[in-house]
C-alpha cells in the first residue's frame, strides 16, 4: 500500500475514536480536533515500519501525550472547583452519595468522572477503543500489570458505588 | 488461587486477557467459592454497563480544513524511513555498542518491511469487515444526538433504560442467570469474541508482525525508553557560572560567601556521565560536587552550633600552590532531642512524573520517611498537575497507615501547574505551624515548574516572604527530561531551603531519611563566610566554586542580607587555592599603590596565614554571632594530608576539569584518580567507590587520559 493511501486508510478508521478519546481529555472541540489533527501530521512523518503492527496503540499514544503538552502550555492555571477539592481532601467520601440526589440517567458517566484520571483513561481505552492491556500500557507508558491493575481497581470502585447507591435506591 | 477482591486477574479474566493457566485457575476458583463468582458477575455486569455508557458518548469528526492539511502532508513525506540514529549516541561512550544496534535495527528493518508487506493485505481484508459494521451498531448502542456548543459537545442521549433495571439487580442476591440477562449481554461484548471489532484487526496485526521482529522490537523500545528517559543535555537549563579568578591579597584581603549546602549538580552529572555524555560546563557545580561527600569532621564540642576544621595540602594541579580546606560541622542532635517536624510535601502529579524514576520514586522514598516519624510530627500532602488540591490534611506522623495510603493513591497525569500549588502548600504549613516545630514545604518535582498566571517574580516573592515567617522550602528534582535546574535551585535560596536532585532510591533515601535530621533541622541560619588573608604570608587566592554564593565584603556583618543554612550534623567543605608569598603570580592585574594610605603593620607578622570568620543566626534568631578561626603559617606546608582533604581536593580537581577550568594545569583524569584511590577512607556507604568510576567514564567520554 502506497504511503498516502495508508495514511488515508488509518485516518478512516482512527479519526473518530480519537477526537472522542481527545475530547475525553479536553473537553473542549477545538483543542481535540487540534490534537487529532496533529496526532496524523506526526504519522505523516513517522517511520511507518515503525508503527505497523500496532497503529491504533502508537495513535492513542501520540494523541495522548499531544493532549498533555498541549494543555501544558496552554493552561498553566486551572484551580479545582470546589466539589473536586472536597473530593481529595476527603478521599474515604463516596461519590456516589453525590450523585444519588440526581436521577439515575448518565450515572456511570458521573460515577467515572469520580475515578483517577489514570483509572478513566485505561478503561475508556479498554472499552471505547477495545484496546488490549498491552496497547494501553503503551499508550499510558506503563506495565501490563499496572494497566491490569488500573482497569480492576476503576471497575470494582464503580461495582460498589453502584451497590451502595441501589441499595440507597431500593 | 484464593478469593481476592483486589485481585486485578478478576477483571482479566472477564476482559478475556488472561493467559490460558491463569484462566484456568480463575475458572477453578470460580467453580468452588460461590462468593467469588458472584463477585465476577457483577464485575462482568459493571463493565457492561461502562461499555454501553461510553458507546452512547457523542461522536466527534475533524473539520474538512483539518482533514485536508493531513491529506497535503500524507503525500508529500516519503514512505518508510531508515531508522536514524541521532549522530551523538554514535559518539564515545556507546562505541561499539551503539554501532552493533545500529546494524541490528537497520537488519531487523529491512526483514520487518518484507513482513509487514504480506500482513498489510490481510489487515485490509479485516478492517474492510470493520467498516462494514460500524463499532455503535456492534454494540447495540443507539447513537446520541450531538451539538457543538461553546466548544464543547452537548449530547442528547437516547433513554438510559439499563441503568435502573441493572441497579436493581446488583442489589439482589446473586444469581445464576445474572450474566445472561438481556441488559448485560446486549451491552457487553467480550472483547476477543465480538466478530469484526477493531481490536481483532490490530492484535492480528500484532500477531503477524511479532513473528518476523521480535528482536527488532525489543531494539526498538530499548532505544525509546533511552530517549525517552534522557534527553541531550543541552536542552537542560543551567545558568551560566563564571569561575572565580586568582585575587591578590594587597587588593582583596577579604573574601566573602555565603555557605552552600546543596548537593544537586553532583547527581547531575553522574547520570550524565553514565549514560555517556559530557555534563555541559555550567552543570558542574564544584562546590556541589565537594559537598555531596561526608566527611569526617569532629563535631563542636563547646555548645556552639557548628566546628570549624581547616587543613592544607599542596594543590594537586600546581604543587607550588597551597589549598586550604575549610571543613565546618554542624552540631549533631540526637533523634530523640529532634524538634517535631510540620512538613507538607508538595508533589508534581503531571503526566510527565509517571517514569519509574520519578513519582514511583517519591513515594518509595516518602515511605522511608514515613517510617521514622512519631506522634509530635504532622505530615500533609499537596499534589498539584492541571489542578492544586490536598490528599492529605495534616496527619500525626505515628499514623503511617493513613499516610500511606495517601501516597498509594497517587498517581501522575495532567498538566503541571505549580503556582496554585505552593500557594495551597504554603496555606496548608501555615495552619498548622507551631514555633518550636520545622515547619517545611518539600516540593518534589521533574523541574517543569510552571508558575502559572503567577508572575515568577511574584512566586519568589512570595516564598521569600514564607521563609522570613518560618515556614521553608526543600527542592528535590527528580528525573532529568525537562529538568529547570535553575529555576529550583532560585526558588529553594529564596525560600531558605536546600536543593537535591535525585536519581534513584539510594539519593532518595540518602536525602529525604539519612540526612533527615541535618536537612530538615536548621541548627543555624544566615551562615557567612569570611576570610581574611594575611598578605605576609599569601600573595593570592581563589576560592573553588561557590560562585553564585558570593557576598560583598560588607554583607558579612550586615544582618539584613540573607545567607545559607547549617542542618544538623550537616558537613560543609570549601576549598581555597593560595598562592605563597614568593611564588609566581599568574596574570592577574594590579591595582596601584594607595598613595594616601598609611600601609597598617600586621597584627601577626608571618604567624598565621589566614582567618575564617563566621557569621550565624539562630534559626529563630535576628542578630548574628561571630566565631573566628584561624590557620598558622606553618599549616601550608602539611606534610600528611588526611584522606578526607585530599578525597575533596580530588573532587575539586575533576570538577575542574569536566569545566575545562583555565587553572586546571597539566591535571588528568589519570591524577584524580589516582588521588581519590589514594584517599578513600573507610567509605562505608561506598559513595567514594562510586565516583573512582565516573572519573573513569569521564576520562572514557572525553578520550583524555
Amino acid at each position: 500500500m502506497e504511503h498516502p493511501e495508508w495514511i488515508e486508510r488509518l485516518v478512516g478508521q482512527h479519526e473518530k475514536p480519537l477526537c472522542r478519546y481527545a475530547y475525553s481529555l479536553t473537553r473542549s472541540v477545538s483543542a481535540a480536533q487540534d490534537a487529532v489533527q496533529e496526532t496524523f501530521l506526526r504519522l505523516c512523518k513517522a517511520d511507518r515500519s515503525k508503527i505497523e503492527g500496532h497503529e491504533a496503540a502508537w495513535l492513542f499514544q501520540v494523541c495522548r501525550s499531544r493532549v498533555i503538552d498541549m494543555q501544558r502550555k496552554e493552561k498553566p492555571m486551572n484551580h479545582l472547583t470546589p466539589a473536586q477539592e472536597a473530593v481529595l481532601a476527603a478521599p474515604g467520601k463516596n461519590p456516589a452519595e453525590t450523585a444519588m440526589h440526581r436521577d439515575t440517567e448518565n450515572l456511570v458517566p458521573r460515577l467515572m468522572d469520580g475515578l483517577p484520571d489514570r483509572q478513566r483513561e485505561a478503561i475508556r481505552l479498554k472499552f471505547q477503543q477495545n484496546l488490549s492491556y498491552r496497547d494501553i500500557a503503551r499508550v499510558l507508558d506503563t506495565s501490563e500489570g499496572n494497566v491490569g491493575f488500573l482497569i480492576h481497581t476503576g471497575i470494582k470502585t464503580l461495582r460498589d458505588q453502584m451497590k451502595t447507591l441501589s441499595g440507597a435506591v431500593s | 488461587m484464593n478469593f481476592d477482591p483486589n485481585d486485578p486477574r478478576l477483571t482479566a479474566y472477564v476482559l478475556n486477557e488472561l493467559p490460558d493457566a491463569e484462566r484456568a485457575e480463575v475458572e477453578a476458583l470460580l467453580a468452588s467459592n460461590p462468593e467469588a463468582a458472584a463477585f465476577v458477575e457483577e464485575l462482568r455486569a459493571t463493565t457492561g454497563l461502562i461499555a454501553a455508557s461510553l458507546a452512547n458518548e457523542p461522536d466527534l469528526t475533524l473539520d474538512p480544513a483539518r482533514r485536508a492539511t493531513i491529506r497535503t502532508a500524507a503525500e508529500t513525506h516519503p514512505a518508510g524511513r531508515i531508522v536514524a540514529f541521532p549522530w551523538w549516541r554514535t559518539l564515545a561512550g556507546f562505541g561499539a555498542a551503539a554501532a552493533a544496534l545500529v546494524l541490528a535495527v537497520v537488519g531487523l528493518h529491512l526483514q520487518r518491511v518484507k513482513e509487514s508487506r504480506s500482513s498489510a493485505s490481510e489487515l485490509q481484508i479485516v478492517t474492510g469487515i470493520v467498516h462494514e459494521q460500524p463499532t455503535d451498531a456492534a454494540r447495540g448502542a443507539v447513537p446520541a444526538s450531538v451539538a457543538i456548543k461553546d466548544d464543547r459537545l452537548v449530547a442528547t442521549p437516547p433513554e438510559a433504560t439499563f441503568d435502573v433495571a441493572a441497579l436493581e439487580k446488583m442489589a439482589e442476591p446473586p444469581k445464576e442467570e445474572l450474566a445472561r440477562d438481556n441488559a448485560f449481554t446486549m451491552s457487553a461484548p467480550a472483547p476477543a469474541a465480538a466478530p469484526a471489532s477493531p481490536v481483532l484487526a490490530s492484535t492480528r496485526a500484532v500477531g503477524l508482525a511479532a513473528k518476523g521482529i521480535i528482536g527488532s522490537g525489543f531494539a526498538e523500545r530499548r532505544r525509546q525508553e533511552r530517549e525517552s528517559a534522557i534527553i541531550s543535555p543541552s536542552q537542560d537549563d543551567f545558568d551560566v557560572i563564571r569561575e572565580n579568578g586568582f585575587q591578590r591579597v594587597g587588593d582583596h584581603p577579604l573574601s566573602t560567601f555565603s555557605i552552600d549546602v546543596d548537593t544537586a549538580s553532583y547527581a547531575v552529572v553522574r547520570k550524565l556521565l553514565n549514560d555517556g555524555f559530557r555534563p555541559p560546563r555550567d552543570a558542574v557545580r564544584i562546590e556541589e560536587l565537594i559537598n555531596y561527600f561526608t566527611y569526617d569532621y569532629p563535631p563542636p564540642v563547646d555548645g556552639r552550633p557548628f566546628a570549624a576544621h581547616l587543613e592544607a595540602m599542596p594543590a594537586p594541579w600546581n604543587p607550588q600552590h597551597s589549598l586550604v580546606r575549610i571543613g565546618i560541622k554542624g552540631k549533631v542532635i540526637d533523634r530523640a532531642e529532634r524538634p517535631p517536624l510540620n512538613l507538607v510535601y508538595l508533589l508534581d502529579v503531571s503526566g510527565s512524573m509517571n517514569d519509574v524514576n520519578k513519582l514511583p520514586l517519591v513515594k518509595r522514598s516518602l515511605q522511608a520517611l514515613v517510617n521514622q516519624l512519631d506522634a509530635r510530627d504532622r505530615v500533609a500532602i499537596v499534589v498539584y498537575a492541571g489542578a492544586a488540591g490536598l490528599v492529605l490534611p495534616p496527619t500525626p506522623g505515628d499514623q503511617g497507615p493513613a499516610i500511606l495510603e495517601a501516597l498509594e493513591r497517587l498517581e501522575a497525569g495532567g498538566s503541571t501547574a505549580g503556582g496554585a500549588g505552593i500557594e495551597l502548600a504554603y496555606r496548608t504549613a501555615r495552619e498548622h505551624f507551631r514555633s518550636n516545630a520545622v515547619n517545611r514545604v518539600i516540593l518534589c518535582t521533574d523541574g517543569d515548574f510552571n508558575v502559572g498566571t503567577v508572575q515568577r517574580g511574584d512566586l519568589e516573592a512570595q516564598i521569600e516572604r514564607e521563609a522570613k515567617s518560618g515556614v521553608f522550602l526543600t527542592v528535590l528534582g527528580f528525573g532529568m527530561g525537562n529538568y529547570k535546574d535553575s529555576t529550583l535551585e532560585l526558588l529553594s535560596n529564596k525560600g531558605n531551603g536546600n536543593y537535591a536532585y535525585i536519581d534513584d532510591f539510594n539519593e532518595a533515601r540518602k536525602v529525604l531519611v539519612d540526612q533527615m535530621l541535618g536537612t530538615m533541622v536548621t541548627i543555624a541560619k544566615d551562615v557567612k563566610i569570611q576570610v581574611e588573608f594575611n598578605p605576609a604570608v599569601v600573595a593570592a587566592y581563589r576560592l573553588i566554586g561557590y560562585e553564585n554564593r558570593m557576598l560583598k565584603k560588607e554583607d558579612f556583618n550586615n544582618d539584613k542580607v540573607d545567607a545559607g543554612e547549617i542542618g544538623a550534623g550537616h558537613t560543609v567543605t570549601a576549598l581555597y587555592e593560595l598562592i605563597p608569598v614568593g611564588q609566581p603570580l599568574p596574570d592577574v592585574p594590579e591595582v596601584d599603590a594607595l598613595k594616601y594610605q598609611v600601609p597598617s603593620s600586621p597584627a601577626a607578622p608571618d604567624t598565621e596565614a589566614l582567618t575564617v570568620k563566621m557569621r550565624y543566626k539562630d534559626p529563630a534568631g535576628d542578630t548574628s554571632t561571630k566565631l573566628e578561626f584561624p590557620l598558622p603559617a606553618g599549616a601550608l606546608g602539611n606534610p600528611a594530608p588526611s584522606d578526607d582533604v585530599r578525597f575533596a581536593a580530588s573532587v575539586a580537581g575533576f570538577g575542574m576539569l569536566l569545566r575545562d577550568s583555565e587553572h586546571r594545569g597539566t591535571l588528568t583524569y589519570a591524577d584524580v584518580l589516582r588521588l581519590a584511590e589514594s584517599a578513600l577512607g573507610d567509605d562505608r556507604l561506598g559513595y567514594r567507590a562510586e565516583f573512582l568510576k565516573l572519573v573513569r567514564n569521564a576520562e572514557a567520554i572525553t578520550g583524555k587520559p
